[in-house]
């Protein structure tokens, strides 16, 4: 599974990502977690589901118009507190759900 | 307060202003090297107690007064005073590829445009003064205007049409050859108009009409403020500040370090440079740990909570440190949170705008170096203060005492905030506890 995170410059949400691909290798899952700045979400393909920052939480109109896959903004504390194994959840159940 | 955040959103995502932001945003790498060529070239000898280190004199000396300098001012000449035609072709490519045509084929039109107007010197040469942060608005509107035309005109009935078969990338320079032919010719009578009839370029007029009052206008300390203000409103509501207002800050901000970095390469010293307020000014002044300072935050929390390690407080904290070392502070600034939080939105406004005011105080009256260098903004605090001020130890000094005025601002806010979340958390677990003692 491909889990994309978008934010301004793909910086702070780095750190978020690192905690998500530990997280999910802890549960054994086989997926691929990338953090992009927006500018470059046009370039990707085989996307299963993007989270937005919360920062950039205005894009999300936009980048939902743009693609079929599930966009959803990722929750402000669980963002903050950088819980990686939260945020994965997140993902997992939009993919689920779709 | 929704109006707001919805104004605030559409003019972050607006296409246009998109464009601009990111155009500026991929020539950054290049502008902070040239930057920092310029910076090497002037280094000023560092003297620590009778040791003294003094580069620009030893490279003096191997290889003759000013001779290697060369190698750094050719590395300016290919970055920094090529700014404006960087940005026509980077806006250009951005926005063609926002409306999802082709961005090589208009980046490469812009330029074209671009280098169109630009006066030519008597001996056939273009004019670099125009070429770089000079022309910046002229980049921008030329680079969107030939944009929004070769898109209009792609999608028209006005391209040449190939028969199936024939491969895409022929397709495609076909495609672009009569919108190209059409968009050349007008931006060649206008300048044939310009120099038969107003004998102006339209450089002059664009930055006599409209980049010069900016200008003024940004290095007033009004503009600081303004600035500090809006992004931490923007911030305290979630969203992306620095992000939302970038597309206007950058055009304004660019040229007035340009100048002030083109005066040092010749001479001029720090202290003697035209512009206060620059990009630079805020980032490593203000901006220390990212948007509201929240570097001294971090300190003011673990002041504060140093002896309840398992306060969430303190957890944010430590978990924010590692990124707020290099000005990222998302994780504070939603974790804490200061988001939409009453408590910390005093002083996540105050303490910029306090700092926005002495730092501006300190340069303009001479008492720190004004800056002279970019450099990227995740560079830590005291390092980045250093280097902007072209290696002041003053830069430094005053980043120590705006984080030390800033950390007693917060001080008082975290106390209260810790206070209430200590009282939140008894209370929950004695709910809990009645709880089980009914069961």
């Amino acid at each position: 599974m491909n889990i994309l995170l978008v934010c301004s410059a793909g910086m702070s949400t780095s750190i978020l990502v690192e905690k998500m691909r530990t997280e999910a290798a802890a549960r054994g899952l086989d997926a691929t977690i990338e953090a992009i700045p927006e500018s470059r979400l046009k370039e990707q393909t085989n996307v299963d589901v993007i989270l937005i920052g919360p920062q950039v939480r205005y894009l999300e109109g936009k980048i939902k118009a743009s693609v079929t896959v599930p966009v959803a903004v990722i929750d402000n504390m669980a963002y903050g507190l950088m819980k990686g194994d939260q945020v994965l959840d997140q993902a997992l159940g939009l993919v689920q759900n779709a | 307060m929704n109006k707001f955040i919805e104004i605030a959103g559409r003019i972050g995502s607006q296409r246009h202003l998109v464009a601009i932001r990111d155009g500026f945003v991929s020539v950054m790498p290049l502008i902070i090297v040239g930057s920092l060529a310029v910076l090497i070239n002037n280094f000023p000898a560092i003297n620590l107690g009778g040791l003294s280190l003094d580069f620009v004199g030893m490279m003096n000396n191997a290889f003759g007064e000013g001779n290697w300098q060369g190698l750094g001012g050719n590395i300016w000449t290919a970055s920094f005073a090529i700014l404006g035609l960087l940005v026509a072709f980077s806006i250009g490519y951005n926005l063609a590829r926002s409306y999802g045509v082709d961005g090589l084929a208009s980046g490469i039109l812009s330029v074209a445009s671009y280098i169109m107007l630009v006066p030519v010197t008597e001996d056939w040469g273009l004019n670099f003064a125009w070429l770089g942060a000079q022309g910046l608005f002229v980049a921008i509107i030329v680079s969107i205007a030939v944009t929004e035309l070769f898109r209009y005109l792609i999608n028209t009935k006005l391209t040449i049409k190939m028969p199936e078969g024939v491969p895409g990338g022929v397709t495609r320079s076909f495609q672009a050859l009569i919108p190209s032919m059409l968009i050349l010719t007008l931006v060649a009578g206008v300048q044939l108009f310009m120099t038969l009839q107003v004998e102006l370029s339209i450089f002059e007029v664009i930055f006599k009409v409209i980049q010069q009052p900016l200008q003024g206008f940004g290095d007033s300390l009004a503009a600081g403020l303004v600035i500090a203000f809006l992004n931490h409103i923007l911030w305290f509501f979630g969203l992306h500040g620095t992000n939302i207002i970038g597309s206007v800050i950058e055009p304004i901000y660019l040229p007035l370090i340009e100048q002030n970095l083109a005066a040092f390469q010749a001479g001029v010293s720090a202290y003697d440079v035209p512009y206060t307020v620059t990009k630079p000014f805020l980032d490593s002044f203000v901006f220390m740990g990212g948007s509201g300072t929240t570097f001294a935050l971090l300190l003011a929390i673990f002041i504060v909570v140093r002896k309840q390690r398992n306060h969430p407080y303190h957890q944010v904290a430590k978990l924010s440190a590692p990124a707020g070392l290099f000005n990222i502070n998302e994780p504070v600034i939603f974790g804490l949170p200061i988001v939409l939080n009453p408590v910390m939105l005093i002083p996540f406004i105050l303490v910029p705008v306090t700092l926005t005011i002495v730092s501006y105080v300190a340069l303009s009256t001479g008492m720190v170096p004004k800056t002279v260098a970019i450099v990227p903004w995740t560079t830590p605090p005291i390092i980045s203060g250093y280097l902007v001020t072209g290696g002041s130890v003053r830069g430094v000094l005053l980043q120590i005492v705006n984080l030390t005025i800033a950390t007693a601002m917060y001080i008082p806010f975290v106390m209260a905030g810790a206070k209430a979340m200590t009282a939140e958390i008894n209370k929950n677990k004695a709910e809990v506890n009645e709880g089980e003692k009914i069961s």
